[in-house]
């Protein structure tokens, strides 16, 4: 089920990431974390930037904006706590954002189909086309797939 | 804390863990899986090269009353910048002893938490799962995931032909 407002839109959680806006569905969103401390052991699954301690739940931090940017971060300091899959409340991730979201609603478009997997639609705000991502799927892309969908999204 | 994804599993009572470092990392690992601590000077004397290319973290094996130990190398193992080795944790009904930098204490801890499912590579072997202790994420050490099943039978053969060339060159000497 998906949340929408009255008029049939999708909500959506819009996050900068580098100079780039992106959109989650809000069905998917847990919370806005403030900047907490980042705990990182040797580990080999891809993404993975560590684990945060959050409301007494272990939480990984996916380096998403080394998927969607191609580069690494420091400018993101807060956590976007979503759910890795939509029938699971327990599965969560976190994405290391600015701390500057906005709520919002619109259409999604289908995405093109040469898009990442990660990358469930489109949305237009203000003019400006949102990609809308999937957690899920950003949450298990591999970094040597990443570098040709980089390529495709900077073309 | 509730624990990840709600599948921690709450130790019945306190459990005692050895907090290590290794190359800069710490770790717990159960102090019941230890049956002794030493420094790496005093194991010299027992332990023995092998040529082991297939698995770089295992560089020796010593031997201890009667018993023969694979000397793992935890930074290697973990993938790790390579340390300098202080001391050497004997684990219990193991066959493994793992090369460490430090011990930071003794310390009891309340639960281990699950990995979350995230997390799908070989730390999955590596560890039991986390704990929180002081405001730290620490994960706790599977003893029985320094080395796999086919690790130990490669590792008899070739340990079988170090110790023999040893025991030739002993009685050479002698």
């Amino acid at each position: 089920m998906s949340a929408t407002d009255n008029t049939g839109q999708l909500t959506l959680v819009v996050l900068q990431i580098g100079n780039r806006r992106f959109a989650l569905p809000s069905e998917t969103v847990v919370e806005l974390a403030p900047p907490v401390r980042l705990h990182a052991f040797p580990h080999t699954s891809p993404l993975i930037a560590g684990v945060i301690v959050r409301r007494g739940r272990i939480v990984p931090v996916y380096d998403a904006a080394s998927v969607l940017i191609g580069r690494s971060s420091s400018a993101q300091r807060f956590y976007l706590i979503a759910r890795r899959r939509a029938d699971s409340a327990s599965d969560l991730g976190a994405i290391p954002v600015n701390g500057e979201c906005q709520l919002a609603s619109g259409h999604i478009l289908a995405p093109e189909s040469d898009r990442p997997a990660w990358i469930a639609g489109r949305v237009s705000l203000h003019n400006e086309s949102i990609d809308v991502l999937d957690f899920g799927a950003l949450a298990s892309a591999k970094p040597e797939t990443t570098e040709s969908n980089r390529a495709e999204l900077s073309s | 804390m509730n624990g990840s994804s709600a599948k921690s599993r709450r130790a019945r009572h306190p459990e005692r863990v050895i907090l290590f470092f290794v190359s800069g990392q710490l770790f717990a690992i159960s102090a019941e899986a230890v049956q002794e601590i030493r420094s790496t000077d005093s194991l010299a004397g027992a332990a023995i090269e092998i040529e082991n290319p297939e698995l770089p973290k295992v560089r020796h094996v010593a031997e201890r009353a009667r018993q023969i130990y694979y000397v793992v190398n935890a930074c290697l193992h973990f993938g790790l910048p390579v340390a300098r080795p202080a001391l050497v944790l004997i684990l219990r009904q193991m066959r493994v002893a793992v090369l460490v930098d430090r011990i930071e204490r003794m310390a009891e801890i309340s639960a281990v938490y699950a990995l979350p499912p995230a997390f799908t590579g070989d730390e999955r072997h590596w560890y039991r799962g986390l704990t929180y202790l002081d405001d730290k994420v620490i994960p706790v050490i599977n003893p029985g995931g320094f080395l796999q099943s086919d690790d130990f039978q490669h590792l008899d053969r070739v340990a079988k032909s170090a110790l023999a060339q040893s025991e030739l060159q002993g009685a050479a000497q002698g």
